[in-house]
């Protein structure tokens, strides 16, 4: 199945990543990348904007 | 010959009465290293000299004191992304092919303050990542029951070389199952800490959040004497845990009947069918902790891919900023896997990332309720035995979900103990899966069902 991403915009994340990759690389990235999108859809839950990520914490007694 | 080889609690028997000398069971580990490691590939780098030296100090103290512990004069190895002090520390990359850290991860200087004697560093997975990897400077460790088999990873030298006897125990280390792939495949005991446990100082990262440091030994109770070393507070390391630390190996013995223990069926049987024989290894050992006494529920939590996603989500972004500065100039010095793990996090935002983690607390909090009437749940390791080494998929990421990343998300002690063999005599394993901080919990009921099965007996044929 063709990837779903644009060339503009799978040129983009690439430059702003910092990759610099060949040809045949772009080329075999572009075929798996919809898997990334596939998990960012399976982690967004109907959860409300009050939901806290679990990296959120309070000060320990050694950060006073 | 599988008798030649002890566990570390034989060995520490037989050295507390005299029976066993440090140096001669440091020499006969070094012996199995030189017959044995051109085929293996295990180590990157033996200590062969300082073992030595280690080892005979450790039999002087021994003879004039007796042992400081059941760790004194027993051989072992350093998965080599934890860093030693004077002794090169590659990741197996030629990025850092020539470091020499000037100082130990704190893991190291433990097992070393417990008298230990290292043989050397240990092959691993590039940055503990991908693999198995052709293109490196080092080759990949190869399964010792069958060299044409894969050890999984990325502790793989660590996998390879506790079953081979070429130490008594190792570090490895853990981001998405990176000690209990290889317990599994290598057919030893691998446990991963509860996330806090054990220090992560000096070690270097795959995934800060998910990244744990534990024992890999031939048994559990071995597991015990590591963990007994290792675990402790470490101002160090952000994330380390400041509480007291149980005698694990007391916890050991006493028996299981009682035991609460949930298998989360789904998992193994319809999230990511595994094969028949590592079906039937499961089943049989649900089978012998229920007639140890052990009280057998179902578990239902969401899907295993909703674990993955989340902890590859974070994983992949979470890699791509420890090593951003090599991805953006020295790219294609990484092998040709860790590239391919680097090239992804291009297209994880920073919303995706935020997402996965609030899901994290999602699924921690799901994992909570499942367990609250339960001491353990269990479910699979590896969906198969070793798989051939040249067959494993370079974009292993989309391959069906694993069974190990879900409790690196939750941060939960986990466990692979040896479940039988296939057919074809590789190792099959079960995953035992305890509450946060309940290593007590888990090496007792993997210690339990090792002495009430004879996997222990065996040992690979190369040996």
């Amino acid at each position: 199945m063709p990837s779903r991403i644009t060339d503009e915009a799978f040129e983009f994340l690439i430059a702003r990543a910092g990759l610099s990759l060949s040809d045949a690389e772009k080329a075999e990235l572009k075929d798996v990348c919809d898997g990334i999108a596939a998990m960012a859809a399976r982690v967004r839950q109907p959860r409300g904007r009050m939901a806290e990520p679990a990296l959120t914490y309070g000060f320990a007694e050694e950060d006073l | 010959m599988a008798a030649a080889i002890p566990t570390i609690a034989e060995a520490a028997r037989q050295i507390a009465a005299k029976e066993l000398s440090p140096v001669e069971l440091t020499k006969a580990c070094l012996d199995r290293v030189h017959k044995l490691d051109n085929e293996l590939h295990a180590f990157i780098h033996l200590t062969e000299e300082r073992a030595l030296a280690e080892a005979r100090a450790a039999e002087a103290l021994i003879m004039a004191r007796g042992p400081s512990g059941p760790l004194h004069g027993i051989p072992i190895g350093l998965k080599d992304i934890v860093d030693t002090k004077g002794i090169p520390t590659t990741c197996q990359s030629k990025l850092l092919q020539d470091n020499v850290p000037d100082a130990d991860a704190t893991c190291a200087t433990r097992l070393a303050n417990a008298g230990t004697v290292l043989i050397g560093k240990l092959t691993t997975h590039e940055f503990a990542d991908g693999g198995p990897s052709f293109d490196l400077p080092w080759p990949p460790a190869r399964n010792p029951w069958n060299t044409e088999h894969f050890t999984a990873g990325s502790s793989s030298g660590t996998g390879a070389a506790v079953a081979s006897g070429m130490i008594l125990c190792g570090i490895g280390t853990d981001t998405g199952g990176s000690i209990r792939g290889p317990a599994a495949l290598c057919g030893i005991a691998g446990l991963k800490p509860t996330y806090g446990l054990v220090s992560r100082a000096g070690v270097a990262p795959a995934a800060f959040s998910l990244d744990h440091i534990g024992p890999m030994a031939w048994t559990a109770e071995d597991c015990a004497i590591m963990l007994q070393a290792l675990a402790g507070h470490d101002p160090k390391d952000p994330a380390s845990a400041d509480r007291p630390i149980p005698d694990y190996r007391a916890a050991l013995g006493g028996g299981i009947k009682g035991a609460r223990i949930g298998v989360i069926h789904h998992f193994h049987e319809t999230d990511n069918k595994v094969g028949h024989d590592t079906q039937r290894g499961i089943s049989a050992a649900i089978e012998t902790l229920r007639g140890l006494g052990a009280e057998i529920r179902e578990v239902q939590l969401s899907p295993l891919q909703d674990w993955h996603a989340c902890g590859t989500l974070i994983s992949i972004t979470e890699r791509a900023a420890a090593y951003e500065e090599w991805s953006t100039t020295r790219l294609h010095d990484f092998g040709e896997r860790m590239r391919s793990r680097m090239m992804l996090s291009a297209f994880v935002s920073g919303v995706d990332y935020v997402q996965a983690v609030r899901r994290r607390r999602e699924l921690r909090a799901e994992l909570k309720a499942a367990m609250a009437d339960l001491d353990l749940v269990v479910t699979a390791v590896q969906p198969n035995e070793a798989p051939k080494i040249d067959a494993v998929p370079r974009w292993d990421t989309f391959q069906p979900p694993g069974f190990m990343m879900p409790f690196n998300v939750a941060g939960y002690p986990a466990m692979s103990v040896c479940a039988g063999f296939a057919a074809n005599g590789l190792p099959v394993a079960v995953q035992l899966v305890g509450k946060p901080f309940q290593e007590t919990t888990v090496l007792r009921i993997a210690d339990a069902f090792e002495k009430a099965t004879p996997f222990r007996d065996k040992r690979p044929p190369i040996v």
